[in-house]
C-alpha cells in the first residue's frame, strides 16, 4: 500500500498535536505497530478460517444435523462449540455465517464505493447544479431511515444473500457520496488539479489520476469502518428476519434463532456475538490505526 | 418586521425549513415508490391466505388500491397537505392517532437514551482527558471500541441475558405506560435505553476525549489559563469542555436518523410498542399509510434536529452567528 505523495506532504501538519506529541517513537516501522497489525492479523486468521478452512479439513455440514446431537454445550468432543436446536455444529456454522458476513460487508463496500463514490467525486468536481441536485438527494437519503428502505428492498427482491447486499447498499451509497464528495471538494482547487486542468487534462483523466489517489486514504479507512458497520447491520437485518434466510447460517439469524432458547441456551447467542463482535473490532481498529498513520482527519 | 426579517437567527430557520420542504416531499414520494414496488399489496396481506379472488378485489377497491400510483400519491398528498394523513388499512383508526399512540414510547426511549448517553460519557471523557494514557482512559477507549462494534440485537440479548435472565432486576419483555405508573415505566423502560445508549456512548466518548485532548494540548486560550494558575480541572470544565459543545451538537443532531433506526430493533426485542414495532408490522402488512406516516414523522424528525442544532450553534458560539447561516 503505497501512500500519496501529496498527502505525505500534508500530513505532518495534520496530525492532531494529541498523537504528535504523544509517545515519542511514533515513527517505528510498519510492521511494528501493533494497532495496526494486530487486529489486521485476526482478520486474515478469521478469513482463513471462514474461506479456506472448511475445504482443507473435514467440517461438518453447517444444515441438516442429526436429532441426537441436538443442544450439546460448549466443548463437546467433536463440536468445539456445541450444537444448536436442531442439531447443526456450531462452529461450523460460524464459519459458513462468517464467509456471509464477509461477503456482504465486501459487497457493499464495493458498491458504495463504486456507485457513491463515483457519483461525489464527479459532482463535486463538475459542481453547478448537478452538485446541487445530489446534495438535495443525498439530504432525502439522511432524512430518510435507511433501515425501512433496507428492509423494504430486501422484502421486494426476496430473501437472499445478493439481495441484502443491494438493501445494504442503501446505506453505503449516501455514505461514500457525501465522503467522496467532501474530500473531492478539497482536491478540486488544489495547485496540482488546477494546473492539470489549464494544461488541458480531460476531467476524467484528472478525476483517476489526480484526485482518486488523493482521495484514497480517506475512502480506504471509511471502507473498513463501513465494513464494521455492514456486518452489524446484516445482523440486525437478519434478526429481524429481513436478511438471510434459514436454514443458510449467518450471524445475524444465529442470534435470533438463539433468541428463543435465551434463558436456557444463552451460549446460541453468546458464540456468534463473540465473533460479530471481534470483527467489527477488528475493522474500527484497522480504521483507526490507518487513518492516524495517514493524517485523515 | 423588518427588525424581525433582519434577525439571523430568524433567517437561517426560516431558509432552512424551506429547503426542508422538498427534502421532505422527496422522502415520502421515495417511500410510496418503494412501498409499491414490494410484491404482494394490503388486501391479501390483510385478508389472509383465506380469501377468495373476488373477496381481495373487493377490499382493494375499498381502499383505493385499484387505483394508479399517481393518483394514490397525490391523494395521500392533499391529505397531508391539509393536516389528514389518513387511514390506517389494517385496522379503522387513523394514522394520527396509531402514530399517536406510538411516538411516545419511541420518543421517551429516545430522550431517556439520549440523557444516559450524555450523564455517562461527559464525565467519563473528562476523567480520560485528565489523565491521558491513564488506566481510566485505556479502559474506557478499549470499552468504548468494543461498544461502537457490537451489534444492536447481541447487545440487547446480552442485557437480557445477564440483568433480566441471570439477575432479573429489570423485566426482559413489557411495557407500563407513563401515565399508569412512574416507576414501572422506569422499570420498563430503563434495560431498553441502555442498550439504545451503549453504542453512543462509545462513540461520545472518543470524540470528546480527542476533541478536550487536543484543545489541551494546542489552544492559546489553555496556555493562558494555565499562565494564570488555574488548575487543571477548572481549565478542562469551563474552558475546554464548553467549547467541545460545538462538535458534540453536531453528533447529537446527526445521530438521530441512526438511532431511529436502532429503536426499532430494541422495541422488537424488549416487545416496545412503539413506532419501530408499529413499522415492521406495517411493512409486513402493506399498510403504506401507516409506513408514509411514520416515514414523514422520521423525517420531520430528523429535519427539525438538524435546524435546532444549527440554531444552538449561534447561541453557543456568537461568532458563527452570522457567518454560519449554511452548511
Amino acid at each position: 500500500m503505497s501512500v500519496p505523495a501529496a498527502n505525505v506532504l500534508t500530513t505532518a501538519s495534520t496530525v492532531p498535536p494529541a498523537e504528535a506529541a504523544g509517545s515519542a517513537p511514533r515513527a517505528r516501522g510498519w510492521l511494528r505497530s501493533a494497532e495496526i497489525t494486530v487486529p489486521a492479523g485476526i482478520l486474515v486468521l478469521l478469513l482463513f478460517f471462514c474461506f479456506i478452512w472448511p475445504m482443507i479439513y473435514p467440517v461438518p455440514k453447517p444444515v441438516g444435523g442429526a436429532l441426537q446431537t441436538v443442544n450439546l454445550p460448549l466443548f463437546s468432543p467433536g463440536h468445539i462449540f456445541g450444537t444448536d436446536d436442531v442439531g447443526n455444529d456450531i462452529m461450523s456454522r460460524i464459519l459458513y455465517g462468517g464467509r456471509v458476513s464477509f461477503e456482504v460487508a465486501a459487497g457493499v463496500q464495493a458498491i458504495g464505493l463504486a456507485v457513491g463514490g463515483l457519483l461525489g467525486m464527479a459532482s463535486a468536481y463538475r459542481g453547478g447544479w448537478i452538485d446541487a441536485v445530489l446534495m438535495r438527494i443525498l439530504d432525502v437519503f439522511l432524512a430518510f431511515p435507511s433501515l425501512v428502505l433496507a428492509i423494504a428492498i430486501s422484502d421486494s427482491l426476496g430473501p437472499s444473500e445478493m439481495h441484502v447486499i443491494w438493501a445494504l447498499s442503501a446505506f453505503s451509497i449516501p455514505a461514500f457520496a457525501r465522503i467522496a464528495r467532501a474530500a473531492a471538494l478539497q482536491l478540486r482547487d488544489q495547485p496540482f488539479v488546477v494546473a492539470a486542468r489549464l494544461s488541458g487534462t480531460r476531467a476524467w483523466r484528472i478525476m483517476l489520476k489526480h484526485l482518486v489517489p488523493n482521495m484514497a486514504p480517506q475512502l480506504l479507512t471509511f471502507t473498513m469502518l463501513g465494513a464494521g458497520l455492514t456486518i452489524i447491520l446484516e445482523g440486525g437485518l437478519d434478526f429481524l428476519g429481513y436478511g438471510i434466510p434459514q436454514p443458510t447460517a449467518s450471524w445475524g439469524n444465529m442470534i435470533a434463532t438463539g433468541q428463543q432458547f435465551i434463558s436456557v441456551y444463552p451460549d446460541l447467542v453468546l458464540v456468534p456475538t463473540v465473533f460479530l463482535l471481534l470483527t467489527c473490532v477488528c475493522l474500527n481498529m484497522m480504521s483507526d490505526g490507518l487513518r492516524a498513520r495517514w493524517g485523515v482527519r | 418586521m423588518r427588525r424581525l426579517t433582519r434577525s439571523p437567527a430568524l433567517r437561517v430557520s426560516g431558509r432552512r425549513l424551506l429547503t426542508a420542504i422538498p427534502v421532505l416531499w422527496g422522502v415520502t414520494a421515495l417511500s410510496f415508490l418503494v412501498m409499491n414496488a414490494l410484491p404482494g399489496d394490503a388486501a391479501s396481506a390483510i385478508l389472509g391466505l383465506d380469501a377468495t379472488k373476488a373477496e381481495i378485489r373487493a377490499f382493494s377497491v375499498k381502499l383505493h388500491l385499484n387505483e394508479p400510483i399517481w393518483t394514490r400519491y397525490w391523494h395521500w398528498f392533499a391529505g397531508v397537505v391539509t393536516g389528514n394523513l389518513g387511514t390506517s388499512l389494517s385496522s379503522p383508526q387513523s394514522v394520527a392517532s396509531v402514530l399517536g399512540a406510538r411516538l411516545p414510547v419511541t420518543l421517551e426511549l429516545v430522550i431517556y437514551a439520549m440523557i444516559i448517553t450524555l450523564v455517562v460519557s461527559i464525565p467519563v471523557s473528562i476523567l480520560c482527558a485528565r489523565w491521558p494514557r491513564g488506566v481510566i482512559d485505556r479502559l474506557s477507549l478499549v470499552l468504548s471500541m468494543g461498544s461502537i462494534s457490537i451489534a444492536a440485537p447481541s447487545l440487547a440479548l446480552l442485557a437480557v441475558i445477564v440483568f433480566a435472565v441471570k439477575w432479573a432486576i429489570f423485566p426482559a419483555i413489557g411495557y407500563v405506560g407513563l401515565s399508569q405508573s412512574l416507576a414501572g415505566n422506569l422499570h420498563t423502560m430503563t434495560l431498553p435505553s441502555i442498550v439504545l445508549a451503549v453504542p453512543l456512548i462509545g462513540f461520545y466518548i472518543r470524540f470528546l476525549r480527542a476533541d478536550l485532548l487536543e484543545q489541551m494540548q494546542a489552544e492559546d486560550y489553555i496556555v493562558t489559563a494555565r499562565a494564570k494558575g488555574v488548575t487543571e480541572w477548572r481549565i478542562l470544565i469551563r474552558h475546554a469542555l464548553r467549547n467541545s459543545f460545538i462538535g458534540l451538537l453536531t453528533i447529537v443532531g446527526l445521530n438521530l436518523a441512526t438511532l431511529i433506526g436502532v429503536t426499532v430493533i430494541v422495541e422488537s426485542v424488549f416487545s416496545l410498542p412503539g413506532v419501530g414495532f408499529e413499522l415492521l408490522d406495517a411493512i409486513s402488512n402493506r399498510n403504506i399509510p401507516v409506513i408514509e406516516g411514520i416515514v414523514l414523522v422520521f423525517g420531520i424528525a430528523v429535519v427539525l434536529a438538524n435546524l435546532v442544532t444549527d440554531l444552538l450553534y449561534g447561541a453557543l458560539d456568537p461568532r458563527i452567528r452570522h457567518v454560519r447561516s449554511r452548511s
